[in-house]
């Protein structure tokens, strides 16, 4: 599990190269890729494999982290949230549906275009919820301190 | 302050940062902020995923507007960064027309990693996405050798300014058929963990990511169109490889 965490994180980074991050940037990015796929990976072994809350748990996790490095590191979130979530990305699930559709087993590979849709869904809801309750938490303190001022 | 000169930096900023795949909400944040602060207040910048319009009147009231249209969208991610900490600091640190000149066309024409760094590390990132999803040593030297093929493609289909979705779809083809015969030549294992860890590569991870941050902040029309875009990116992938597949089993291959 550790092993395969190092492996996502080497991928990350390379995924981090060819976006062109640089500097400190490209070892946080991909320090978070690593994380997250440990996270997904702990997950799935006492949830059950590639069910859909690991995916939504650790795009969770991906996003509190690149909204909080984004903070620290003073950089758009994007940087760190593009080399978090490309290995949920369910690649292999897509693949999976079409191996299906060519081999003819039509049933088979609409519940595995379904399941890949569904992925797709939760990892996009993560992202969505935590960027929201980042944004809104943001608003607060600003309003809230200038009412104090006042 | 001459209004033409100002509103035409807003827009060089906001060129560089769209065409480096930025969020809408940050490049129309960009140039409402560089401009407010050479003392334009009435401006208004609407930002869709292929054109930015900045209308703007100053206390004369003499009013222009520029259309600024985007053609080709990249991953830069460093380009948005250093934009987006210019505009930042543009109030703290005062700096004039002339320097925001010369640091936007500094950012604009600085040189990304080289060709030969980026095809090596589209090789390594395959290669380990193949450990990962259970292949061994010989499918990490097939997916390290698909990635580096993958990387030159798909540059060089970009030269001949193909579209995106033809683009994919030969990728795809090429990693089914090279990942098809290698196992066939018996110097790969798994054909499903090659294939897998390469279209990886492929996979539309910026626009998904940046589909939902704009639907998030508002801007539906770009949400909307960057999410068919990344859908229709897998659409040309499962294309691409799955006819290859279907050719391989009718010809009595697998």
């Amino acid at each position: 599990m550790i092993i395969n965490s190092i492996y996502i994180l080497i991928a990350t980074l390379c995924f981090g190269i060819i976006g062109n991050v640089r500097g400190k940037n490209l070892v946080f990015s991909s320090i978070g890729g690593g994380i997250t796929w440990f996270l997904y990976s702990i997950s799935s072994h006492y949830i059950g494999s590639s069910s859909i809350l690991c995916f939504f748990i650790a795009s969770v996790f991906a996003s509190i982290y690149s909204e909080i490095m984004a903070r620290i590191l003073k950089t758009p979130a994007t940087t760190f949230i593009i080399g978090a979530i490309i290995p949920l990305v369910p690649g292999g699930n897509m693949y999976n549906a079409m191996f299906q559709y060519v081999q003819g087993n039509i049933n088979q590979s609409l519940l595995i275009a379904f399941k890949t849709l569904a992925i797709a869904g939760s990892i996009a809801v993560g992202i969505f919820f935590i960027s929201s309750v980042f944004k809104a938490s943001a608003l607060f303190n600003r309003n809230f301190f200038k009412h104090n001022r006042l | 302050m001459d209004i033409n000169r100002i509103v035409n930096l807003a827009a060089y900023a906001g060129k560089i940062m769209l065409e480096s795949g930025a969020e809408i909400y940050r490049v129309e944040e960009t140039i409402i902020r560089i401009s407010k602060n050479y003392n334009i207040d009435d401006i208004d910048a609407f930002v869709t995923l292929n054109i930015i319009i900045i209308s703007a009147s100053d206390k004369y009231g003499q009013t222009i507007s520029l259309i600024k249209r985007v053609r080709q969208r990249t991953l830069n991610l460093e380009k948005i960064s250093q934009v987006n900490n210019i505009s930042r600091h543009i109030k703290d640190e005062a700096y004039t027309l002339d320097e925001m000149e010369n640091k936007l066309s500094k950012i604009q024409y600085s040189k990304p990693y080289s060709t030969k760094i980026i095809i090596l590390f589209s090789g390594i990132a395959a290669a380990f996405f193949s450990l990962v999803f259970g292949g061994n040593l010989h499918d990490f030297l097939v997916s390290f050798i698909i990635g580096c093929i993958l990387s030159i493609l798909s540059k060089s289909l970009g030269l001949l300014q193909a579209n995106e979705f033809f683009i994919n779809i030969i990728c795809g083809a090429v990693t089914a058929l090279i990942a098809l015969s290698s196992v066939q030549l018996e110097i790969g294992s798994h054909v499903d963990t090659i294939i897998i860890s390469s279209i990886m590569l492929l996979v539309p991870g910026l626009s998904i990511t940046n589909a939902i941050r704009d639907t998030m902040a508002g801007d539906l029309i770009s949400g909307i169109s960057r999410g068919i875009e990344a859908f229709l990116v897998a659409i040309a992938i499962a294309v691409g490889t799955g006819s290859i597949l279907k050719l391989w089993l009718v010809l009595g291959g697998l």
